[in-house]
């Protein structure tokens, strides 16, 4: 080994460090209040091939909407992210932003695990899930 | 040439000392789940909050109960069982603001019932107030349910991890007939392990 590649190496592991630590990809799922449309909006490659809405299903808990998603790890490895819902109202506005935390979830291979949330008004019309890890 | 090269480096000197000049400073997502430590923190507080929150809005007799009023509740001290120091006010606040954010709830303050009776002894003693316009006295309103709980820990850790497991309880008493109307809990496990980076 030269004295450039005895360089190099501890550079190229610490970039491969820093860029392992560095992955941040958020998808996103919208349901409106009939339950109708899904939309997987999604700017990254991972968890969006790895995860997929099993299920989705909308109630009324007296006038608040609450919400559930079904997610499925497909791929053959453990899954460890994290989550978080939206809630918005008729005109697609954003209700009590930053009021619910991103939650951490893992689900195992080929698992599926059920999150639910109740809306934080009764003008949440519709809600969002957002994932990332 | 000589004196160019030094140029150059004093140059390049002077650059990095105004890039680094104090402390780096960054805005981050308060919402983010934060792993800094095993002892409680902004994450735990916020997934209580919004569990407990989401747990007594879908209970059907809560639900039942808030469908045409809006019941009023006083929050008492959460007990801090845990060998740490946790602001649980900080917990209940947080509770509180998401119940009466639903329109569901409505709350008498405790923490302010000092101020408020200093600010009534100022209008009707102070005679700086006219008394037609004065808020009397013996007119607020008595809360109907109470909202108290607990917050416990169990730690136990050998020489590589430490395991921490938190558990949050918060019921809703009814003043009234002492009936305690719901109660909900939220646990949280938390594992810390000393990786070869933190030795």
């Amino acid at each position: 080994m030269n004295t450039y590649h005895k360089k190099a190496l501890p550079l190229v592991l610490s970039a491969m460090l820093l860029g392992g630590c560095a992955v941040n990809e958020t998808a996103t799922v919208a349901v409106d209040g009939n339950n109708k449309q899904q939309i997987l909006e999604s700017n990254s490659g991972f968890l969006a091939a790895s995860l997929e809405i099993a299920d989705t299903k909308v109630g009324y808990a007296g006038d608040l909407m609450k919400a559930q998603v079904t997610i499925k790890n497909g791929s053959r490895s453990d899954l460890n992210f994290h989550y978080k819902f939206k809630w918005l109202d008729k005109d697609d506005f954003e209700i009590a932003i930053d009021g619910r935390p991103w939650t951490p979830l893992s689900i195992t291979a080929y698992e599926s695990k059920t999150v639910q949330a109740i809306a934080p008004n009764p003008t949440a019309k519709s809600f969002r899930i957002l994932v990332q890890d | 040439m000589k004196q160019f090269k030094t140029l150059a480096v004093v140059l390049m000197a002077l650059v990095l000392a105004a890039c680094s000049t104090g402390p780096k400073v960054s805005y981050g997502d308060a919402t983010a789940v934060e792993t800094t430590t095993t002892g409680f923190g902004s994450t735990d507080l916020q997934t209580i909050a919004a569990t407990l929150v989401d747990d007594l809005l879908s209970f059907p007799p809560i639900v039942q109960m808030t469908a045409n009023s809006r019941p009023v509740v006083f929050v008492d001290k959460i007990k801090n069982k845990t060998t740490e120091h946790i602001d649980t006010e900080s917990i209940t606040d947080s509770v509180q603001t998401k119940l009466l954010k639903s329109g569901k709830f409505r709350f008498v303050d405790m923490t302010a019932v000092k101020a408020v009776q200093e600010q009534l002894n100022f209008q009707m003693e102070s005679g700086m107030v006219d008394p037609a316009k004065a808020v009397a006295f013996g007119r607020q309103t008595g809360a109907e349910f109470m909202l108290h709980g607990n917050l416990s820990s169990i730690v136990k850790r050998n020489s590589g991890t430490q395991d921490v497991y938190y558990k949050f309880t918060l019921k809703l008493v009814n003043l009234e007939s002492g009936i305690m109307e719901w109660a909900g809990e939220k646990e949280i496990r938390k594992t810390g392990e000393k990786t070869f980076f933190s030795l």
